[in-house]
């Protein structure tokens, strides 16, 4: 019988990983589980949308998509015939702070997934064909997430506006135009700069024998070199905010206005980042929610109320977004947004709404346990943007050591007027 | 800089496949012919125990029970069972879930309507009490009704600015016309508006009955306290004395080809399927139509090879067996330019008759079940997965046992079976067409006889020519 953790009542088994790194700097997890005869692989770099190089906002997505075509071992698109083809799936995505590639197959084949991001970890080999029809492609999802998407672009003006200095400021999708800028040579430097061992962590979560795993992983990864050259990290510190700042953006495909608050909050691994959670649980989460109740249920002046605590490796944002109901006021969405950010400053929440918010989050924490994709997901995150995967098995216990009154100090504090960007989105 | 001559590499081979460890469902009948069916999680070695129950109550009835002025109904009463009981207002059903932790949710399909909760084990019998009240005693608050209805017409205006979505609601009904499975699931503005809260209240009262419905619970819990937490919450539900609802029977149209357009100028792409009345969930050949239906999709089906890979037509293509208790739907689908609809109709019948045509090379099969196995191993993973896939075969009267013969059906499908089942399914196609006509109409209608053009403002779905009735 292995120990549990627990929160609000609940016993979890811990997740049972083992952690140790190769001489080349590569971060492996590996994670046995023999519900079902499949493997997760995840190989997460820490690399993301606030490293792109300077006037090339946009390059770490652009060159996760060119991670699928080719090595110097592999024409392009193997890695989908290798998951594909056998049952399994792929798939990889870019964030602020982390670039993460994943595959889900069949245990059997294993040690072909770990071969093949070993291989495309130690070389990279795309032709000026390839980064041509890819960066278009790359230009076509901005077109269509960003441009046509209803409210597409809020995202993007959010961090825009609300980050001075920090290159968090670019978002991740990034500019057209920097993207049309790039080089077949930026793409050689990027993987040199940041997709190296020392630079990424390997989990495997599933069905396998870890004495073979871990061979497979020396043999596989072990000979990849690591680099003499120190890895460049954002060291822009962003200065704390004095006043409110406010923007009126106005744009086709807004088909009811919206107003957005942003906060700056603290980093994932800050001592505060579990109050920020159960606040934006409070605040958003299920229909019994605060802002549900407030504003879309009882005094009907949203359509949709959203509040999201998005934690980032360094300092991110708290943010409100409301859209309005057809024929309200942006600005009595406004108070009424304003009146529920003074309840949690001014009032305590009651214990039986502190119980309630506690067993959400540990349901949903432990309902996303479910598949192994998802385990070795959160393994990835925790040990790159906190730096410490094993967090995951003491958050629970985190969640339920925040007080009543630690939801009131983080709202006072962080959920200051002179702290906040607003920005209301107009149609046309 | 020179490259280096180096040896190619290739990737090394699978190992020996690992066998699946299939859940295993027990079954009793409750004493008020309940059925209930317990599958209990699976205690493999190293194995993560996820503490969580999930429940579903199948209710034999859906929208395929409804008349075509009642489009809708079923629906709306899933949708509204959640939103007061007896004791409890819509807000405090909201309450007391989010309280648990728990997840409730209900919806109807065409041949059922289904009610699942999922809770952490500790919870979980709270959790399952108040299933058991929305299930059960549900009041339909007029307020409730009217909040419901509005926010149902409201979506459905947001899907018909979908050319895709929009076309799939005119496949069902160029498919079946006035049959059952005609009339949207969604119903129109127009019947929503008409519906009571009387027929929501009688089609709760004529299908919610324990004789009529299949409970299943399965993840963190075995099958003893399973069937004893059903005798508890559910042993006094007593079926009324009236017949049990028979299982609507009916035939449908016989497929004739023939392109249905809808005029929507102001759409960004045109929508398109090529589709037919395909198979029900128990025929012989579904196995077959499964393994054809792959070989024509995802990223390296046959649909996408055509339209995307080698046209660049589209950003994918791909099509669907929907097998329901009659004969349900074949479809295959796509998005392209306007300028590009007369290739991509020509490109897509091309494909699909060229299965009909010749048998796949056995190498071909080969992947292509391999994606369905692997889906099927994707969905065993979770609780939820599980729960579905016995819902489904206890729907249709078919074994439990079939779950473990799912994947063996799968592979024993040869190459003879796979074109045998094109050339009987892909004759008589119809092709719906949803995208700013003035750009394809005339070509389309020049090169297939049996054209007919409806204006956005013309369709009414509510019709079973989808066409609106003067006056």
């Amino acid at each position: 019988m292995t120990s549990t953790v627990s929160g609000a009542g609940i016993a979890v088994a811990p997740i049972d990983f083992t952690d140790r790194t190769l001489p080349n700097g590569l971060r492996v997890l590996l994670v046995e589980d023999h519900r079902v005869p499949s493997v997760a692989i995840n190989v997460g770099y820490r690399v993301g949308g606030k490293d792109d190089p300077p006037g090339r906002s946009g390059f770490a997505h652009l060159f996760e998509h060119l991670m699928f075509k080719g090595t110097k071992n592999t024409r392009p698109e193997t890695i989908d015939r290798l998951t594909e083809d056998i049952g399994g799936l792929n798939n990889a995505f870019t964030a602020e702070d982390i670039t993460n590639y994943y595959e889900v197959v069949p245990s059997n084949y294993l040690e072909t997934l770990l071969w093949a991001e070993g291989d495309r970890l130690g070389s990279l080999a795309v032709t000026e064909e390839h980064f041509h029809t890819e960066r278009d492609v790359v230009i076509g999802e901005y077109d269509q997430r960003i441009l046509a998407e209803p409210y597409g672009m809020l995202d993007e003006l959010v961090n825009r506006e609300a980050f001075a200095v920090h290159p968090y400021r670019r978002g991740v999708i990034g500019d057209p135009e920097n993207l049309r800028a790039a080089t077949l040579d930026d793409v050689v430097a990027f993987h040199r700069t940041f997709y190296r061992p020392d630079n990424a962590v390997l989990v495997v979560v599933g069905d396998f024998d870890p004495v073979q795993a871990n061979a497979w992983v020396d043999k596989y990864f072990g000979r990849v070199a690591k680099p003499d050259a120190p890895i460049p990290r954002v060291t822009a510190v962003e200065p704390p905010q004095t006043a409110e700042r406010t923007f009126t953006y106005r744009a086709a495909n807004v088909p009811l206005p919206a107003i957005e608050y942003a906060y700056h909050i603290p980093e994932w691994g800050h001592p505060d980042a579990p109050a920020l959670d159960i606040v934006e649980t409070l605040l958003g989460m299920g229909k019994s929610s605060r802002l549900y109740q407030s504003l879309v249920y009882l005094q009907r002046v949203a359509t949709a109320a959203h509040a999201s605590a998005d934690l980032r490796e360094q300092p991110g944002l708290f943010s409100f977004r409301a859209i309005a109901s057809t024929g309200t006021p942006l600005e009595r969405v406004r108070e009424a947004l304003d009146a529920e950010i003074a309840r949690l400053r001014d009032e305590l929440p009651a214990a039986a709404e502190m119980v309630r918010v506690r067993t959400q989050i540990a349901s949903s924490f432990v309902r996303s346990r479910q598949t192994y994709n998802n385990i070795a997901l959160a393994l990835v995150r925790s040990a790159i943007e906190r730096d410490d995967p094993g967090a995951l098995n003491s958050d629970l216990d985190r969640y339920r050591a925040v007080t009543a009154a630690d939801v009131q100090r983080v709202a006072r504090q962080y959920l200051a007027r002179e702290n906040r960007t607003t920005i209301e989105y107009l149609p046309l | 800089m020179t490259q280096p001559i180096t040896t190619l590499e290739k990737p090394p081979s699978p190992g020996a496949p690992h066998r699946a460890e299939l859940p295993l469902p027990v079954e009793r009948t409750l004493a008020n012919g309940l059925r209930v069916i317990a599958f209990p999680q699976r205690g493999a070695p190293k194995a993560y125990a996820v503490p969580i129950i999930a429940a579903q109550l199948i209710v034999r009835g859906g929208a395929s029970a409804e008349s075509e002025a009642e489009a809708g109904l079923a629906t709306l009463t899933t949708s509204l069972i959640t939103q007061g009981t007896a004791t409890r207002s819509a807000v405090e059903i909201a309450q007391a879930v989010d309280g648990l932790g728990a997840r409730l949710d209900a919806a109807s399909g065409y041949d059922a309507s289904t009610v699942s909760i999922t809770a952490l084990t500790h919870v979980f019998p709270d959790a399952f009490a108040l299933f058991d009240e929305v299930v059960r005693q549900p009041s339909f608050p007029q307020a409730e009704v009217e909040r419901v209805r509005a926010k149902a017409i409201g979506d459905l205006a947001l899907s018909y600015s979908s050319p895709s979505a929009l076309a799939r609601f005119v496949a069902q009904r160029v498919a079946f016309a006035s049959a059952p499975y005609g009339h949207p699931v969604a119903g129109t503005a127009e019947t929503l508006a008409a519906l009571d809260r009387d027929r929501i209240v009688a089609f709760h009262g004529r299908f919610f009955r324990p004789d009529n419905a299949t409970l299943i619970i399965g993840g963190d819990c075995a099958p003893e306290d399973a069937f004893a937490l059903a005798e508890k919450q559910f042993g006094g539900w007593r079926a009324p004395s009236e017949p049990l609802p028979e299982p609507v029977l009916f035939t449908v149209p016989p497929p004739r080809s023939r392109v249905v357009i809808v005029d929507k100028p102001d759409a960004g792409r045109t929508a398109l399927l090529v589709g037919r009345v395909g198979i029900s969930r128990r025929a012989k050949t579904y196995a077959a139509g499964v393994v054809a239906t792959a070989v024509l999709s995802g990223y390296s089906g046959r649909l996408n090879q055509e339209v995307r890979v080698k046209r660049g037509l589209s950003y994918g293509a791909g099509a669907q067996l929907i097998a329901r208790r009659e004969p349900g739907l074949f479809l295959a689908s796509t998005l392209v330019d306007h300028t590009k609809v007369e290739e991509a109709v020509t490109v897509v019948l091309d494909t699909l008759r060229g299965l009909a045509a010749t048998p796949p090379e056995a190498s071909e099969l080969v992947t292509r079940k391999a994606t369905i196995s692997g889906g099927f191993s994707r969905s065993i993973e979770t609780i939820d997965g599980i729960a579905g896939m016995l819902g489904e075969l206890a729907l249709y009267g078919m074994p439990l046992t079939d779950l473990g013969e799912y994947v063996p059906e799968i592979e024993a499908i040869d190459p003879a079976m796979v074109q045998q089942f094109a050339a009987a399914a892909f004759e008589e196609l119809f092709i719906v067409l949803v995208g700013d006509a003035q750009v394809f109409g005339a070509a389309i209608a020049a090169a297939y006889p049996n054209t007919s053009i409806i204006p956005l403002a013309e369709l009414d779905l509510g019709q079973p020519t989808a066409v609106k009735v003067p006056g």
